[in-house]
This record gives C-alpha cells, structure tokens and sequence, in this order.
C-alpha cells in the first residue's frame, strides 16, 4: 500500500472510530420512592384494597406517620388524629383526605424553603430545579385527590409548577434565570398548597 | 499465486498475553470487593459527597439532598460495576484480537495492531474505575469530561480504529484469494 493511501486509510479509520468512541456505557438512573412515599403507595393500595386493618398496621408503624408528628407544628390542628381515626372507621375519603394535606404541607414547606434560599443569594436555576423536583414528587401522589375535591386548585398548581419549571430550564441561557421571578413562583405554589391544605372538607367527585 | 495459508494459530507477544490476563485479575479482584465492600464504599463516597455540597448541588434539605446523592451514589456503583464488567470483557477481548492479528496479518500492520488493541484494551475499562473515584469529589459530569478525555476516547478510538484496520485487512484478503 502507498504511503498517501495508507494516510487516507487511518484517517477514515480515525473518524470512523471517533464517533463510537464518545459514547459510554453509564447506566441509567431512575429515582426510587424515599421511605414516605413507599409508605405512602402502600397505604393507597390498602385502603383501595378495602384492607383498613393492614393499612393501619402500616400507618401506626409507618415513617409516614412519623413524619407527620415530627412536622406537627405546620400540619392542620390534629391532622394525625384525625388520619387514625378514618383508617379506624374505615373512611377511605377522610384517610384520602388527610394524606392529601400532608403532602400538599410537605410541598409547601419545601416551596417556602426554595424562597429562603433564593432571598438568601442560592443559584436559581439549579436550586429552582432541586427543589420544584423535590416538590413534584410529593404533590403528584396527591393531584388526584385534589382535583376531586378542588378541580381548580389542581390545575393552578399544574401550572405554577409548569410556569416555574420554563424560569428554571429555560432553552437558552440558563445564566439570565431571574431570581426574583423563580421566588415569585415558588411563593405562588406555596399559596395554592396552602389553600388546600386550609380548605374546608369537600365533597368528592 | 497466493503462499498458502498457515493452518496454525500464532500467539501474540507474551507482554500482550500478560497485560490480559493482569486486566482479568484486576476485574475479578474489583468485582470481589465491591461485594465486600459494598457498604464501606457507599459510606466512603456518601461522607465525601457531603464534604463537596455545592458540587453535588445539595441545599441542606432532606427532601431535595436524597435524590441527589442517591443518583451520584447510583453512578459511583455503576462505574465499579461496569469496570468490573469491561475489564472482564476487554481482557478476552485483546486475547481474541491479537492472537487473529498475529496470525491473518504481517510485518508493521500487524505491530501497530497489537499495540493498539492491546493498549486500547487495557486503558479503556480503568476510565470507569477513575470516573467512579472522581464522583465523589467532582461530581457525576465533570468526573465523566474527565474520564472521557483521558481515558474512554483515546484508547476507545485506540481499540476501534485497530479492528476496523483488522477487518479491512482481513477482506482485502478473503477478496484476493
């Protein structure tokens, strides 16, 4: 082979390897379910089941219901109490209920965390972004009961949390991300979770 | 007219046979400790994830910290394990493609592929070992940016060059014959 040939040759081998040579074998993450949450499907599969007496095995020994006496001071006056009893009186919308509030308190908290953290200097589209996916993997257990009792509620928070997710991923320069217009949104989520939170009982479609 | 062709397999170098089978003792040692291990590393990687916050992106709050570490820690284990993995594969690998080399090529051609399959072979798989090493402290991408140029491209480009160069060489001849 002449030696312009062979330079042709290894060139086109060199390219033809480039390509391949940049793609990596790295695994494929998929987020798992933390402690409340699995505590949390288990309950609605439960009580969807009809079986009150495993569901409250589970509840009684539960992080769920941990979780919700560590945070008793931001939770409805006897929100605990109140969950017990329905697992007791076999009530799958006030057991339904009660979770739906835990959770929309637990996204509220971290949304009025986010805004801390943001007033105090936090970087807001990484920040923005941890949090609205920390904040979404609560509400989402929970947007079917809220749009059963409050068809408005759920779709305003759909959209803050849309609305908030375009000022935190934004398709172009993701350093422009305005601070004050993430806290704006995050402090309009904690509004509409607090609305549920605070809503009288309604009625269930 | 075409020399016949040697009905007999030729081995390559000794080095290269060495360098494959200290590839294959490092990957079956790795996979072993990583199950002996498992906890004393995940516990090594969580305490350094959480001495390096701002690289990871943590906030200081459970809720949003967990799923951080969990997929930098899921990344760190993956590393290990596809070390484990393409250290194993790449040592059968080299063996297998040096030895056909040895035998179907000649004079400079078949140097340069040895070299190359038997450099590229070994350097490939450590890439995994070094990005798992540098998740704790830099982090999952900018560890990745770093194993990719010192290690996956260049003796990944190394392996795929030379047995694209061995297969055209190997149909040039099926060709002539």
């Amino acid at each position: 082979m002449r030696p312009a040939c062979a330079s042709a040759l290894a060139l086109l081998l060199t390219i033809l390897a480039v390509a391949p040579a940049t793609a990596h074998h790295t695994g494929t993450y998929t987020p798992k379910d933390n402690a409340i949450t699995t505590n949390f499907k288990q309950l609605k599969f439960s009580v969807q089941a009809g079986k009150f007496d495993v569901a409250r095995r589970l509840f009684d020994d539960g992080p769920l219901r941990r979780e919700m006496r560590a945070r008793a001071a931001a939770l409805p006056d006897g929100l605990e109490a109140r969950t017990r009893a329905a697992f007791d009186a076999g009530d799958a919308a006030e057991v339904e209920r009660g979770l739906m509030v835990f959770f929309a308190a637990l996204g509220r908290d971290l949304a009025l965390e986010a805004d801390r953290q943001l007033a105090a200097g936090a970087a807001p589209a990484p920040t923005g972004a941890r949090f609205l996916e920390a904040i979404w993997r609560y509400y989402n257990l929970v947007d079917f009961a809220v749009s059963r009792r409050d068809a408005r509620a759920s779709v305003a928070m759909r959209l803050a949390y849309d609305d908030a997710e375009a000022l935190v991923r934004p398709a172009a320069a993701p350093a422009a991300v305005s601070a004050a217009r993430v806290r704006e949104s995050f402090r309009r989520i904690a509004d509409i979770l607090s609305g549920i939170i605070h809503a009288p009982p309604a009625p269930v479609r | 007219m075409t020399p016949p062709i040697s009905e007999t397999w030729r081995l390559p170098p000794r080095a290269v046979l060495l360098a494959a089978l200290l590839l294959l003792v490092t990957a079956e040692v790795g996979g072993a400790s990583m199950a002996r291990f498992k906890l004393e590393l995940a516990r090594w990687a969580r305490g350094e994830m959480q001495r390096h916050p701002a690289v990871h992106g943590l906030v200081g709050v459970r809720d949003v910290d967990e799923r951080a570490l969990d997929e930098a820690l899921f990344r760190f284990e993956t590393g290990l394990r596809l070390f484990h993995m393409h250290a194993e594969g790449m040592a059968l690998v080299i063996i297998a493609t040096t030895t056909i080399a040895a035998t179907l090529t000649g004079g400079a051609s078949r140097r340069a592929l040895v070299v190359l399959l038997a450099v590229g072979g070994v350097g490939y798989p450590l890439g995994y070992l070094l990005w798992s090493a540098l998740i704790p402290g830099l982090g999952v991408e900018r560890g990745k940016t770093i194993a990719e140029w010192t290690f996956w491209i260049p003796f990944g480009c190394a392996t795929i060059v030379a047995l694209l160069w061995l297969a055209a060489l190997i149909a040039a001849r099926v060709i002539r014959r």
